[in-house]
């Protein structure tokens, strides 16, 4: 044991040390007082004489007890003693303050985990430093204009992103590109490696069929990654070119659900597309691939794809398509810079090799190379910006709640003034005293970070529920962690010293003598607000929340609109009791023709199940339906028209009112006429002032499909909610040429609850085929939901933190006005008797409340409005400064600051007057 | 009352390597070392209790001895204290700087013949 930790144990276990140190003592008196007795002393001779050669006892024992009582610790301990008498005394102060802060704190510790989780978390692989991803930057481009191209990439897979200087950058390149890069690149990285991630695909094992993600990765990547299998073998370039053995390695989890355990995986036969792989390895547990924002369950090299995918192989030609993401290990000692001098050269000659036009030629794509320690940023790209909007939600939450508690303790220590001073004036020292109030507060704080721990633990599990919003393949895995622990100690303690620290430098200085006389609540000539000047300490502060408050309340009222204005969006059809769910049999290894005639067995199967109203299907859901071909009538086009392929009973199922002709029906196969139902909006906008019905259209460019128009549904939402609904033309599945057939999408209306068909309907489609599983299955309202994920997490959110930032601030307004109503007791009670009316009183005490809201909001509204141009991407269908939003703000508080202050003031107008004056 | 034999004044810091060394056999109680110390001078020292048990609490508090209760050998409850690896470290050197100090002033104290002169 170290010297130093004895001390603290000897300090803390003082009282059993003194009693030991007692007995000792007694246990050697008794031994000398019985040698001398054995000497022959009579017994209390013998007695008298040990003790007197013991000396002076009190003295040994101060002697000996400074060696256990050590003088901070001591006064530590009185001070935390102290505190937690007086806290307790206070309970009711003390409860509240705690459960502020610790929302507060808690609230601020779940935020920053999630930011953790998501901004600053490295990739699980050696190194994370030396990884980089090469991106390219170009300024702004059309892309997708039918008019010529003025941009090298024709065509992509993926996504590029706009820049803030309205130039846009990617991250995904075409193949020939990354051959290109990677020949340049040996000096600068060890390793250069492609990968892109493809749709979900059919994997069969052992007779069950699932749909699993998959990440197509060159043969280089489990070499740059460089995290060793957890079984078998990672991918090697030998994996990765075409017509080597078809291998795959899967992720530890699957390995582990499909087959019992990582090493019972290796060497196993599956069937992907119904393509057997043969599995090599098993990939590390903690790894997940190069995207936090997706965790694939298979890797599988590069060119196997050209197994799955009957146009894979023009992926690999085509210099002008954009798919594959690139990243690199950087050699040690290479910098980003010098990595970035020489690929970007490379980089810049293939792309104007690539260049077809002097447009394109013009606007050339440069490489930057970024690092990725992080991996990808689709997460960082999807959740930083409304983070920062609730990270700044709960800051301003923690700070209402520290000035709140910086009231409370300034109104408490009024109550201590006499204490203090009499403290003082019998010697303490101020420093002594401080250390003493500041000891206060943080033992408040920090009984608040450890309630605020438990309350970010449930607050992330909350937090990721939200987001993740029932989808499954939600990959943050938030957590309080030490990092987040750490975060939070810290806020404590700052808060701690924050709020504390102005009523202890306050408290400890006042002026003795009237303290002492208690003269405090006496008259003079001035009022008493501007004589004291902790009541305008404390005015301020609550100044300060109400402004703090303002803030909040307009957000959370911008984004209740928001979240309003969505759900209120009409969609034209019925989306309750609907269930959803995708099938699809092609990629389970149907032939396209025969796919056809599965659809419709399965659609009859369902429509059999008890319970199921009605049944019918679509090649995507109205809400996730995007299709779009070019559509002729009479030659002319059709501007902007969607196109949804559908079962029979399509219309009836999904609730939407056929105005003229009829609905799809089972009558439309392939072989009868092709038949369309169209949208009242077409028929309005391209057939107006005529019956469209028996007219024919013309679908598709080159060999086009001519349907007749057979009906005329009322116009319903198509596409996402926040997009206008565009001219609709419904065909049947059925007629269309059999290629173009794909998943589908089967919505069922129910008599209850939907999920309670769900193992009926899993159960059909196993009767109907076992290769090909159910997936994504959904409520309509759930879909919906999801669609508007972030903005139901934004407005749910705000509105409680508002509620919650309310509720406190109202207390602190209580608080100061209860306490400046006692103040002027003595005040009221002579204007009353002197014959002011109780409701003047009323008024007084009301417009002193009035007076500080309107300050709040003076020095709150610009801000307000500035931080609501800030959250204006967030919005839907509404202006920043939306006066709704603003007025129901301002309604929240005024009436709020009335009704916390009624109640004082309603006291001091029962002041009885003559009692008044006798109050000292 | 034994008759009283002159006693030594005892120099600061001789009584941690008094203690030590007694402790060197086995373990002992405070009054068994304070008895063990008076014997074997033949009572030329005799340890002041008031100094006695500080002297112990802070050898314990350095880690040079360490201390248990134990039944004494009449079956009472005592504190016995023992000698740890470090209190030998330390008995050690504070024995060698006692041997030079003797050495030294053994020289300066023998009578030599420049003085005789």
């Amino acid at each position: 044991m170290r010297p130093l930790l004895r001390r603290v144990m000897w300090w803390v276990k003082r009282r059993r040390k003194e009693d030991e140190l007692r007995e000792e003592l007694q246990f050697h008196l008794d031994e000398e007082t019985e040698e001398r007795r054995d000497a022959g002393l009579p017994d209390d001779e013998a007695r008298w004489a040990a003790r007197r050669d013991l000396g002076n006892e009190v003295r040994l024992r101060e002697d000996v007890r400074s060696l256990w009582s050590w003088r901070p610790l001591d006064e530590l301990a009185q001070d935390l003693r102290y505190a937690f008498r007086t806290l307790f005394k206070a309970r009711a102060v003390t409860i509240f303050a705690v459960l502020s802060l610790a929302l507060g704190i808690g609230a601020n510790t779940a935020i920053y985990s999630f930011m953790d989780a998501i901004l600053l978390r490295a990739l699980p692989v050696p190194d994370p430093p030396s990884l980089v991803v090469m991106t390219w930057q170009s300024k702004a481009i059309a892309f997708g204009t039918s008019s010529g191209s003025e941009f090298v990439m024709h065509s992509i897979d993926g996504s590029f992103y706009k820049r803030p200087d309205g130039g846009v950058e990617g991250r995904i390149f075409p193949y020939r590109g990354f051959e290109r890069l990677r020949q340049a690149s040996t000096p600068v990285v060890t390793s250069l490696f492609t990968f892109f991630s493809d749709r979900k695909l059919n994997v069969l094992v052992d007779g069950e069929a699932e749909l699993s993600s998959v990440l197509y990765v060159s043969g280089e990547f489990f070499r740059g990654v460089a995290v060793p299998p957890a079984a078998g073998r990672g991918l090697v370039p030998d994996d990765d070119r075409a017509g080597a053995p078809a291998v795959a390695v899967v992720s530890a989890g699957y390995g582990q659900r499909r087959f019992g355990s990582a090493a019972n995986a290796v060497d196993r036969q599956i069937l992907i597309n119904n393509v057997p792989f043969t599995i090599v390895g098993v990939a590390s547990p903690e790894f997940f691939g190069v995207d936090p924002g997706s965790a694939p369950s298979l890797y599988l090299p590069m060119h196997a794809n050209l197994l799955l995918d009957r146009d894979a192989a023009e992926r690999y030609l085509d210099q002008n398509y954009y798919w594959a993401g690139i990243m690199g290990r950087l050699r040690p000692g290479v910098g980003i810079a010098a990595a970035q001098s020489v690929l970007a050269t490379a980089f810049e000659q293939f792309a104007a090799s690539t260049a077809t036009t002097d447009g394109e030629r013009a606007n050339l794509p440069m490489l930057r190379v970024q690092e990725a320690a992080g991996g990808l940023d689709t997460l960082r790209r999807k959740y930083s910006k409304p983070l920062y909007v609730l990270l700044t939600m709960v800051g301003l939450i923690l700070a209402i709640a520290c000035a709140n508690t910086a009231n409370l303790l300034l109104a408490r220590a009024t109550a201590r003034q006499r204490e203090i001073a009499v403290r003082i004036s019998i010697g303490a020292g101020r420093g002594r005293l401080i250390r003493q109030l500041l000891t206060e507060s943080l033992v408040l704080s920090l009984l608040s970070g450890a309630l605020g721990v438990l309350i970010a633990i449930a607050g992330t599990r909350l937090l990721t529920v939200l987001l993740a919003a029932g989808s499954d393949s939600f990959t943050i895995d938030a957590e309080v962690n030490w990092h987040a622990l750490a975060v939070t100690l810290l806020l404590s303690i700052a808060c701690g010293v924050l709020f504390g620290l102005v009523p202890a430098l306050q408290s400890t200085r006042p002026a003795l003598v009237p303290a002492l006389k208690d003269a405090s609540t006496g008259l003079s000539s001035r009022p008493a607000r501007a004589r004291n000047p902790r009541l305008r300490v404390q005015q301020a502060l609550v100044a300060a929340q109400i402004s703090l408050l303002m803030v909040l309340l307009v957000a959370a009222g911008l984004f209740a609109r928001t979240l309003s204005n969505l759900q209120s969006i009409p969609l034209g059809f019925n989306p309750d009791r609907v269930l959803l769910f995708d099938v699809n049999a092609v990629q389970a290894g149907y032939a396209p023709a025969d796919a056809a005639r599965y659809y419709a067995d399965l659609r009859r199967r369902l429509s059999d199940l008890p319970g199921i109203r009605a049944a019918t299907l679509s090649h995507a859901s109205l809400i996730r339906a995007g299709r779009q071909h070019p559509v002729t009538i009479d030659g002319v086009r059709a501007q902007g028209t969607r196109l949804l392929q559908t079962g029979p009973g399509f219309f009836t199922a999904m609730q939407i009112p056929i105005l003229a002709g009829r609905e799809i029906d089972e009558r439309d196969r392939a072989g009868t006429v092709d038949v369309a139902v169209i949208s009242d909006l077409f028929a309005r906008r391209f057939l107006p002032n005529e019956s469209p019905l028996g007219r024919r259209v013309k679908i598709g460019g080159s060999s086009p499909m001519e349907v007749e128009i057979v009906g005329v549904a009322a116009s319903a939402r198509y596409g996402p909610l926040k997009y206008a609904v565009p001219p609709v033309l419904y065909i049947a599945y059925a007629q269309v040429p059999a290629l173009q057939l794909q998943q589908m999408t089967y919505a069922l209306r129910t008599d209850g609850e939907p999920m309670r068909y769900v193992p009926a309907i899993r159960e059909a489609a196993r009767a109907a085929d076992s290769r090909v599983p159910i997936t994504n299955i959904t409520t309509q309202t759930g879909e919906i939901d999801q669609t508007i994920n972030q903005e139901i997490v934004l407005a749910r959110l705000c509105t409680s933190f508002a509620a919650i930032a309310l509720l406190i601030a109202c207390v602190g307004l209580y608080g100061t006005m209860a306490y400046a109503v006692v103040r002027r007791t003595r005040e009221i009670g002579i204007r009353m008797a002197l014959g002011a009316q109780r409701r003047g009183v009323v008024w007084m005490v009301l417009r002193e409340a009035c007076v500080l809201t309107a300050v709040g909001l003076a020095i709150s509204l610009p801000i307000a409005l500035g931080m609501s141009r800030f959250i204006e991407s967030f919005l839907f269908d509404m202006k920043p400064n939306d006066p709704r939003a603003l007025g129901f703000a301002l309604a929240a508080l005024l009436g709020a600051a009335l009704a916390a202050s009624y109640g004082p003031a309603r006291r001091a107008s029962r002041i009885d007057p003559a009692a008044a004056l006798r109050h000292d | 009352m034994p008759g009283q034999r002159p006693r030594v004044e005892l120099l600061r810091g001789t009584l941690d390597l008094m203690i030590l060394r007694t402790l060197l056999p086995g373990p002992r109680h405070g009054h068994a070392i304070a008895k063990h110390i008076q014997r074997t001078t033949e009572d030329l020292l005799q340890v002041e209790t008031g100094s006695l048990y500080p002297a112990l609490y802070r050898l314990e508090a350095s880690g040079c001895v360490a201390a248990s209760w134990e039944r004494s050998d009449k079956g009472k409850r005592a504190r016995y204290y023992r000698i740890t690896p470090k209190g030998r470290k330390q008995l050690a050197s504070e024995q060698s700087k006692w041997n030079a100090f003797v050495r030294a002033m053994g020289f300066l104290l023998k009578p030599t013949v420049e003085e005789g002169r």
